[in-house]
């Protein structure tokens, strides 16, 4: 069969464009979701009014975001019917069904609960808006859940079997407990949290450089900081442990991640040479260039002196994964996941010797390292994505159905009008997004306007974790307390 | 693929039961807002317009969230259906998408915008209502038209028949048809989600007026349109139950009366309800119709159910998941009912 004509790359490249597109919404709405919960349980626990002005500053980023991820989510589940109709039919007994239940379970749950959470402000109780946040967070992981482990199971299809054109479930356990999904959502939940640190620390790094709302910044920073050093090499090693599954269920994937194509050396002796750069010839079976270093890759795969790793070219030309994405996409975000490691550790040696106060050089180094920073788990995301979807290839489903098998009777005029399409409309997306994100943050936290009065719904109004709480006027938008007038609000 | 046993059979109907609320209630719940929308375009007046997404800031997410419910449905527990009517759409669906995408960031962006760009986010918005709202009912329309399949063994039939299949003369109508229709809606939201002495009700109530008698022909035009064109539709309701098939047009009639009534004595919530009431009898009268096909000639609801729903599954999402998402799709409603003033700020 032939893989890579042009109507089937293209619809590769129809999905792979969307899904590019909409990974970068999510794990920032899972991430905040998640820090938004701890920093308004926080306020309520401590009625410490910090915490109302933070959670709702990064709200608001949260809400351009959002809006962006089902804008541009909308779009993912639809065009599994349109790009891969045959997919969708065959597959659709197991995968329809997942996605059915994160439509149901997740989507909609989240759909719900953030309507409440963004303009519920004063408008429902305080213990019901933390409920509402804690569920926009739950929700919102939820969905993850359910997405990698529909794409996990494309990865690793346990649990089913094809019979006539349709996978069949077998087990529907061992289908969703499929081997890749135990490592792949931590990573990416792990991952979803890092890029919202990242991001959270990146901004009030900024501030502290620029000066403006210095204090209150800083404390957040150390916070990110703290929490980042726990999480950054969590993900290090959920990465390591998703890495050993791929090489025990997927070796062409391994070897496509680590360009290694032959297994024996022409003297006969193992190849456990692994490359630190390479480039692929052009017939897929060998490299035209590589940097190499002896015995590395038995150790990182067998974790032997001289362990034998099987190469690509072990397998049938036609099952041969492409290897340029694979390889540097593998080895760009484990750079980028060393990179937040490196970074948190820096910040929590700053801490800890309590320079992260100081206006020293070194600081504002940290500092605009911090800033630059948040940039990483967004491309970590990306590269690691990619490097999951084009590893697999040419299978959709692995080692079942083909990608060829799968893509729906397009002709290529259709196929490039919906990639100009998606191509005009999700840049816009993406510009206006940070455009409106960037305006926010120049905006700044809105110190001034009043903390609105909780209404009725509140079954003890006014009390919070048994703290003593500030007396509010019934009115709906009080004056703040210093007296400033409520002229702040939008 | 093998037949279905009987609990699965029954099981199957469940959910294509299912999945048709869950499009019903996109359509009523989402309509009025696309309605308003495509009236925001008639609204010369910028805060009046921006103050039109105000009304729905709440809930029109929880509202469109009913498709993509819908969808999900469809694809767990009718794939083969899913996967070849989607290609099928393949072009209606990527105006409607693009017009979903380009509406929910009209709506979450325009508060931001600066003033000069507000009237391109309307524009916008109004725009992308429209788009959506043809091109969903042109969808309707051509799947109503069955589609051809590939007939290979050992693989399950798939779409075959190009991208521009689903254009015909009743699918262009039927595309007519739902603006009409849900322009009517879109009045009466504005109608229900403004305070009483907000100038935008009173174009609304010019506009609902207009519209309305719109609908009062496109509609009938519509069914008679159906009967000319598809003889499976001539032959269901001009069968031996024809008495029983003539209740469900006399009783949108008086769902349709009873609308004009509120209308008329400004009790605009129950108007939307009571045209709400007759779009959900006409969707159930055209359900019927099909049944038990959920594409005619094409897809039946035991030729298209996956052979993997059970009775467990199907327990848990009915039984569990769908009250749980209705009731607090409800308490957002309630929420967010009160009514809005022109200068009411976007995130107040």
């Amino acid at each position: 069969m032939l893989e890579n004509t042009l109507p089937v790359l293209l619809a590769r490249l129809d999905f792979a464009w969307i899904t590019t597109f909409h990974i970068l919404y999510p794990p920032l709405t899972i991430g905040l979701a998640g820090m938004l919960f701890v920093g308004e349980a926080l306020w309520l626990r401590t009625d410490d009014e910090y915490w109302y002005r933070l959670t709702r500053f990064f709200e608001r980023l949260l809400i351009v975001n959002f809006a962006a991820g089902v804008a541009t989510g909308v779009t993912m589940e639809m065009a599994f019917g349109i790009l891969y109709g045959p997919f969708s039919q065959a597959a659709g007994p197991f995968f329809g069904q997942v996605l059915g239940y994160e439509t149901i379970t997740a989507f909609m749950y989240e759909a719900g609960f953030i309507g409440l959470m963004i303009f519920g402000w004063g408008k429902i109780g305080r213990k019901m808006h933390l409920f509402a946040t804690f569920n926009v967070a739950l929700s919102s992981a939820l969905s993850a859940m359910w997405i990698l482990d529909a794409n996990s199971w494309m990865q690793t299809p346990t649990g089913v079997e094809l019979r006539n054109g349709v996978f069949h479930v077998t087990s529907m356990a061992k289908a969703l407990l499929n081997p890749d999904v135990l490592y792949a959502f931590p990573h990416m939940l792990v991952a979803s949290y890092e890029l919202a640190l990242a991001l959270v620390g990146a901004i009030a790094a900024w501030y502290i450089l620029k000066g403006r709302h210095v204090a209150m910044f800083r404390r957040a920073l150390r916070l990110v900081i703290l929490a980042l050093v726990v999480v950054a090499p969590l993900q290090v090693w959920l990465g390591d442990a998703l890495g050993l599954t791929v090489a025990r269920h997927q070796p062409t994937v391994l070897a496509a991640m680590e360009g290694h194509y032959d297994t024996y050396n022409p003297d006969g002796s193992v190849n456990t040479s692994w490359k630190l750069l390479a480039w692929p010839n052009a017939q897929n079976d060998g490299t035209v260039w590589s940097i190499e270093i002896p015995h590395v890759l038995s150790l990182l795969e067998t974790h032997t002196w001289s362990g034998k790793v099987t190469g690509l070219n072990a397998f049938p030309a036609d099952e041969r994964p492409p290897m340029l994405i694979p390889f540097y996409g593998f080895r760009v975000m484990v750079a980028c996941g060393l990179g937040m490691v490196l970074v948190a550790f820096w910040g929590a040696w700053l801490v800890y010797r309590r320079r992260l106060d100081a206006r020293g050089a070194g600081t504002v180094w940290f500092l605009r390292a911090a800033v630059a920073a948040a940039a990483l788990p967004y491309l970590g995301i990306w590269v690691g994505w990619w490097t999951r979807e084009v590893g697999r290839q040419p299978w959709v489903v692995f080692k079942i159905m083909r990608t060829a098998e799968g893509v729906s009777r397009m002709s290529v005029t259709e196929e490039i009008l919906w990639l100009g399409g998606y191509m005009a409309f999700e840049l816009t997306v993406w510009g206006a997004v940070w455009w409106y994100l960037a305006k926010l943050v120049r905006q700044g936290p809105d110190l001034d306007a009043p903390i609105p009065v909780f209404g009725g719904a509140d079954p003890e109004p006014g009390r919070a974790g048994g703290a003593p709480v500030r007396e509010t006027p019934k009115a709906e938008w009080p004056a703040a307390p210093g007296g400033i007038p409520a002229s702040g609000a939008r | 693929m093998g037949p279905l046993t009987h609990i699965q059979h029954v099981l199957a109907t469940g959910w294509w039961v299912a999945a048709a609320f869950c499009l019903v209630l996109y359509v009523v719940l989402d309509g009025a807002d696309l309605g308003a929308g495509i009236f925001s375009l008639f609204v010369p007046d910028a805060d009046e317009r921006g103050a039109i997404m105000q009304a729905m800031a709440g809930t029109w997410d929880a509202n469109e969230t009913w498709l993509v419910v819908a969808g999900g449905v469809l694809f767990g527990s009718f794939p083969f259906v899913y996967g070849s009517v989607l290609s099928y759409l393949l072009v209606p669906f990527v105006f409607i998408l693009w017009g979903i995408l380009t509406r929910a960031v009209a709506l979450e962006f325009r508060h931001l915008a600066e003033p000069r760009w507000k009237p391109l986010t309307d524009r916008a918005f109004g725009l992308s209502s429209l788009v959506v709202t043809f091109f969903g009912g042109m969808a309707v329309g051509a799947v109503l038209h069955g589609f051809p399949l590939t007939d290979t063994p050992d693989t399950v039939p798939t779409y075959v028949g190009g991208a521009f299949r689903f254009i015909s003369l009743f699918s262009v109508w039927t595309g007519i048809a739902a603006v009409v229709v849900v322009s009517l809606a879109g009045g009466l939201f504005v109608r229900a989600r403004f305070e009483p002495q907000e100038r935008v009700r009173q174009r609304a109530a010019a506009w609902t007026e207009i519209v309305f008698y719109l609908a009062l022909g496109a509609v009938p035009i519509s069914v008679v349109l159906m009967m000319v064109t598809f003889p499976w539709a001539r032959q269901t309701w001009f069968g031996p139950d024809v008495w029983l098939w003539a209740l469900i047009p006399l009783a949108a009639i008086g769902t349709t009366f009873l609308m004009r009534r509120a209308n008329r004595r400004d009790r605009n919530l129950a108007a939307l309800l009571w045209l709400d009431a007759t779009i959900v009898i006409m969707a159930a009268g055209l359900i019927a119709t099909l049944w038990p096909a959920i594409v005619p000639g094409t897809w039946t609801i035991d030729s298209g159910a996956s052979r993997e729903i059970t009775l467990l599954r199907f327990y848990l999402t009915l039984a569990f998941l769908f009250p749980v998402t209705l009731m607090y799709n409800w308490y957002q409603i309630w929420v967010f009912r009160a009514r809005v003033a022109k200068l009411a700020s976007y995130h107040g």
